[in-house]
């Protein structure tokens, strides 16, 4: 029994992280129907930012503010110059230009950084192991846990509770219909497009101890946070948080109990629930 | 006429006779990785080949030692292939070297030998390599040589139980069989042998599993880089504090000690090469490498190989000349002993593999900076596996 | 007079010279290239390979980053094939391409009713546990040491020669052979209603097309034609490793053909070509400069050049014939 709650734990944590990364590309995903292979740059560029301050000396949570602000830009300025253009190219263009992106993030980080890992240690009260009662437990993961928790229920309060998110869901069901109601359409995308690089930086940071920063992240992990956007389904929130959460669940069970099929675990899993539900588990609705 | 004739051929012979002939260029071709994830194995063959270059000149005798480098990129035999095709037939190398991999190395088997091209391995360590041509001679190590001594020590150190845990590829079937066979040999218990899949990012689940088990060690095997940083942290997250000790071989080679950071303490490791070795040759160079590439380069395995394998053909052009007979240098490397920084090395004839001390060695904190620290040394390992399965006749 | 510009989908008013370019040059290569025979065969192996994605990708808008699990089944199969069985190359080369289709057949029944992301994560999967599989089943593919292959002779009168000549011949031969049967296909009515299925599926259907047979033939036809590829590459290295099945070969494949130009069956020579030789020349100089490269032109094409090169050789072209119409005059 108190196995199975610190799995669970394990399954969580593992889960959070990667649904602070990957919920970015749902939103951008769903609402500009933008393919962006490049999201887990984004999620780098974060994560190096935080790593070179933190190295020089800041503390831990200044630098997890300048990075996510730092990937926000980042993705301000990519939308502008990069992607606008590409709307109307179609996803195969799409596919290639973030595919082109990440090979010249990575050739860059090279360049700079080498190919090592580059460390961004949390700081010393979160590195340590906390009693969880029946035995101890690493403190990092219950506030990888909380920080995830926190986030979801702030973004679906956005999303579903505020003004913001209102005009959000217009924008996603029917974008004619939402500027002729007067929503400035292109404004929202880049502002939300600037939340989901940051969100992508902010996973990235505080992911860094699970998913280390190094210059092959933004294609290592590019099919896992895929992964989570195709299950859950494009644009939404709630399809990414349960995909999340579940195939982080799943696969870290699957390993602690049978670790000899793990590796057919998680992509088994993807394959089945694709084939199930090809448009994700919550599709989002969109009109023609 | 005649006199002319015969003129010449006194010159001829007089010439042969000191073997001051021509000053030719001896060329090397070495197969690195300079690019991509493992981009680090390459720096490190240049760098060593170019501070021997300093310690001994770039020439012996007169002739010009030129290295010519070549990509392979990672794990690519066809490429590695095509590379090897392409130093021999084009840039007509007298010998090839480097190959930090194990299929790339296998691949050019049948063309080194068909080319009769006398090849030195700088890393690749799986045990059948020197069997597959008569061209290979290997001056790294092997992963057995690695994990016999240290098998042998956690059976005489109050060790029983163990569980193996590697990563699921090649290398890691071959640590983890060497390791399990000589720890049951000497009388220990292995509770399990776990595999984790190469692309597992989080390792989490894996250790809590382990942590059950309740083992008095773990012997761990991983492919260096983020993977095994990932494994070393977890241990020291969830095994470490219950009195579960860290059984490695090259996990905390010092070019990784730094990204794995202070949960390495305490962990326990054999290797062919520390850091600390107190050798005249390994400060000197140590010293230089640091002085010529920088504080951030980290001599390791690969770069004490390279130095090492330069040694070997500098000593053939030494001893055979500029062009030597391909039979005679490998015969003349095979049976080589010679110091290296790592220590006394010998090449065993049978095998054309290398013979070397392993030290065992613990990770400690010296000064606010991580140190694998040597406390006790096995002598001349042969790498076992060649004994457990004899070639075929 | 169509813009300047548009990609064709037949080179119909192209004279024959042009098509026979690159032939000739390749085999000029042949008689000129000593030494880098290696890298010639390469060259054609990943053009074999483009060329295949081009088929799926390209005509039929099939999104994949799945084409590494054919070209790694298809050189399994040939090594396997000759290890186990037969070791005569034309022989292995031919079981290994129908067992490969097969195998595509197969997958893409499973798959092709999906788009998009769907599509391309399942692509994606499907590459990736047949890696996973080849990784621990290395009983039979030897895992991450590889399989060595000897072959026999080809046609058991011409031996692989070290200086890799043998094979490169027979590398050509194999992907005329292939070019011919895309060239007819692509030319063909079924090979015009892919066209239409890429732009609009819906409308296909609304004209009794069966779509998804369609995609299902042209996805096997490619995978089977990627699988030669690989049974190529393992026949003329004599050596098989994991590399084969990673998910980056899909990845060069896709960049190889935007590179060159899709629906332009010659793109695939041309994006192939460039891929190897900048990379074989861009590590030479820096290792880390290639992927730069690589990825500055991906982006560059995608944002400037639609065609991909080809539609730089299609503008030299209509400005060298007004050239020469204009000196005729």
């Amino acid at each position: 029994m108190q196995t199975a709650v610190v799995i669970l734990l394990d399954g969580l944590a593992y889960g959070m992280v990667l649904f602070i990364i990957s919920v970015g590309l749902t939103v951008t995903m769903g609402l500009m129907r933008v393919v962006n292979l490049a999201h887990g740059a984004f999620a780098m560029a974060g994560g190096y930012v935080a790593a070179v301050l933190v190295a020089a000396g800041m503390p831990f949570f200044a630098a997890l503010v300048v990075g996510t602000v730092a990937a926000g830009l980042l993705g301000g300025l990519s939308e502008i110059t990069i992607f606008r253009p590409l709307y109307r190219k179609g996803e195969l263009a799409q596919v290639l230009m973030t595919f082109g992106m990440v090979f010249v993030t990575i050739a860059g980080l090279t360049f700079f950084f080498g190919t090592d890992i580059k460390r961004l240690p949390v700081p010393d009260y979160l590195g340590g192991l906390v009693d969880i009662g029946f035995r101890t437990y690493p403190a990092y993961r219950l506030f990888l846990i909380a920080v995830g928790a926190l986030l979801a229920i702030g973004l679906w309060y956005l999303i579903e509770g505020s003004l913001y998110g209102a005009r959000l869901r217009a924008a996603v069901d029917n974008p004619r219909m939402a500027r002729a109601v007067g929503i400035d359409v292109n404004r929202l995308f880049t502002i939300t497009f600037v939340g989901g690089c940051a969100l992508a930086g902010f996973g990235g940071i505080i992911g860094a101890d699970m998913l280390p920063l190094e210059p092959f992240y933004a294609l290592r992990y590019l099919v896992p946070f895929l992964v989570i956007v195709a299950v859950g389904g494009h644009g939404s929130f709630k399809g990414s948080f349960v995909a999340a959460i579940t195939l982080g669940l799943i696969d870290t069970a699957g390993k602690f109990l049978v670790p000899s099929i793990a590796p057919y675990l998680f992509f088994g899993l993807v394959f089945v629930l694709l084939l199930l539900r090809p448009h994700g588990l919550w599709p989002a609705k969109s009109a023609g | 006429m005649r006199k002319r004739l015969i003129g010449l051929s006194v010159a001829g012979v007089l010439l042969a006779m000191t073997g001051a002939a021509a000053a030719e260029t001896v060329k090397v071709g070495v197969l690195g990785v300079f690019s991509g994830g493992f981009a680090r194995w390459g720096a490190q063959f240049q760098q060593a080949i170019t501070v021997y270059q300093k310690h001994n000149g770039d020439s012996v005798k007169g002739n010009k030692i030129e290295i010519v480098y070549r990509d392979v990129g990672g794990p690519d035999p066809a490429k590695a292939r095509q590379m090897a095709e392409e130093l021999i037939l084009r840039e007509k190398v007298q010998f090839l070297a480097g190959f930090a991999f194990t299929p790339n190395a296998l691949a050019v088997a049948d063309l080194i030998t068909e080319a009769k091209v006398p090849t030195v391995i700088f890393n690749a360590a799986t045990s059948v390599i020197p069997r597959r041509s008569p061209m290979f001679v290997r001056v790294s190590f092997t992963l057995a040589q690695d994990t016999l001594p240290l098998a042998q020590w956690a059976a005489k150190n109050k060790i029983k139980k163990v569980v193996s845990v590697v990563s699921d590829y090649a290398p890691g079937h071959d640590g983890e069989a060497t390791f399990v066979r000589v720890f049951k040999e000497a009388g220990g218990e292995i509770l399990d042998a776990v595999r984790i899949p190469l692309s597992t990012t989080d390792f989490a689940p894996f250790f809590e599993r382990i942590l059950q088990q309740k083992p008095d060690a773990i012997f761990l095997f991983g492919p260096g880089g983020p993977s095994s940083v990932g494994m070393v942290n977890m241990w020291a997250q969830r095994l470490k504090p219950a009195g579960i000790q860290l059984l490695t071989t090259n996990e905390t080679q010092e070019i990784d000690l730094s990204k794995i950071g202070p949960a390495a303490l305490g962990s326990i490791g054999s290797s062919h090469y520390t850091e600390t070795i107190d050798t005249p040759l390994n400060k000197k160079m140590r010293g230089d490498l640091e002085a010529m590439f920088g504080r951030d380069t980290v001599p390791d395995t690969a770069s004490v190989s390279a130095y090492d394998g330069m040694h070997m053909i500098y000593q053939v052009v030494e001893k055979l000349g500029p062009r030597p007979n391909p039979d005679e240098a490998m015969k003349l490397m095979s049976n080589m002993k010679f110091d290296s920084p790592r220590g006394p090395v010998q090449i065993d004839p049978a095998t054309r593999d290398i013979i070397q001390n392993v030290y065992l060695r613990r990770v400690v904190d010296n000064g606010g900076r991580l140190q694998n620290r040597n406390f006790e040394t096995v002598p001349m390992v042969k790498d076992p596996w060649k004994e457990w399965n004899p070639e075929k006749k | 007079m169509k813009p300047l510009g548009t990609p064709t989908l037949a080179d119909d008013r192209v004279s024959p010279l042009w098509h026979a370019m690159p032939w000739l040059l390749a085999l000029a290569f042949y008689f000129m290239g000593a030494g880098y025979h290696s890298l010639g065969t390469n060259i054609l192996v990943y053009i074999l390979l483009t060329l295949s994605l081009d088929l799926a990708l390209g005509y039929a808008g099939i999104i994949t980053l799945g084409h590494a699990a054919f070209f790694g089944f298809g050189a399994y199969t040939a090594a396997l094939f000759a290890l186990h069985v037969y070791s005569e190359p034309v022989t292995g080369l031919i079981v290994a391409t129908v067992v490969t289709g097969i195998f595509a057949a197969l997958t893409g029944m499973l798959i092709l009713h999906t788009q998009g992301v769907t599509l391309l994560m399942l692509t994606l999967a499907i590459s990736i546990l047949l890696a996973e599989w080849a990784n621990r089943a290395h009983g039979i593919t030897g895992g991450e040491d590889g399989l060595r292959v000897t072959m026999g002779y080809v046609l058991g009168l011409f031996r692989f020669d070290l200086w890799g000549r043998v094979a490169y011949l027979y590398a050509l031969a194999v992907l005329f052979v292939w070019f011919l049967a895309a060239w007819s296909i692509v030319h063909s009515p079924f090979g015009r209603s892919l066209d239409g299925i890429r732009q609009n599926p819906a409308r296909m259907r609304a004209v009794g097309t069966p779509v998804w047979w369609r995609l299902v033939a042209i996805y096997a036809i490619s995978g089977a034609m990627a699988g030669t590829a690989g049974a190529l590459s393992a026949q003329t290295t004599r050596f098989v490793g994991l590399n084969t099945l990673h998910v980056l070969i899909s990845g060069i494949a896709v960049v190889m053909l935007v590179l060159g130009g899709t629906k332009r069956l010659y793109g695939a020579f041309i994006g192939a070509t460039i891929y190897v030789v900048v990379q074989d020349v861009a590590a030479k100089v820096n290792p880390f400069y290639w992927m730069f490269v690589i990825g500055g032109l991906l982006m560059a094409t995608v944002m400037f050049l639609e065609g991909g090169l080809m539609e730089v050789l299609d503008i030299a072209r209509r400005r060298f014939r007004q050239l020469f119409a204009r000196s005729r005059a």
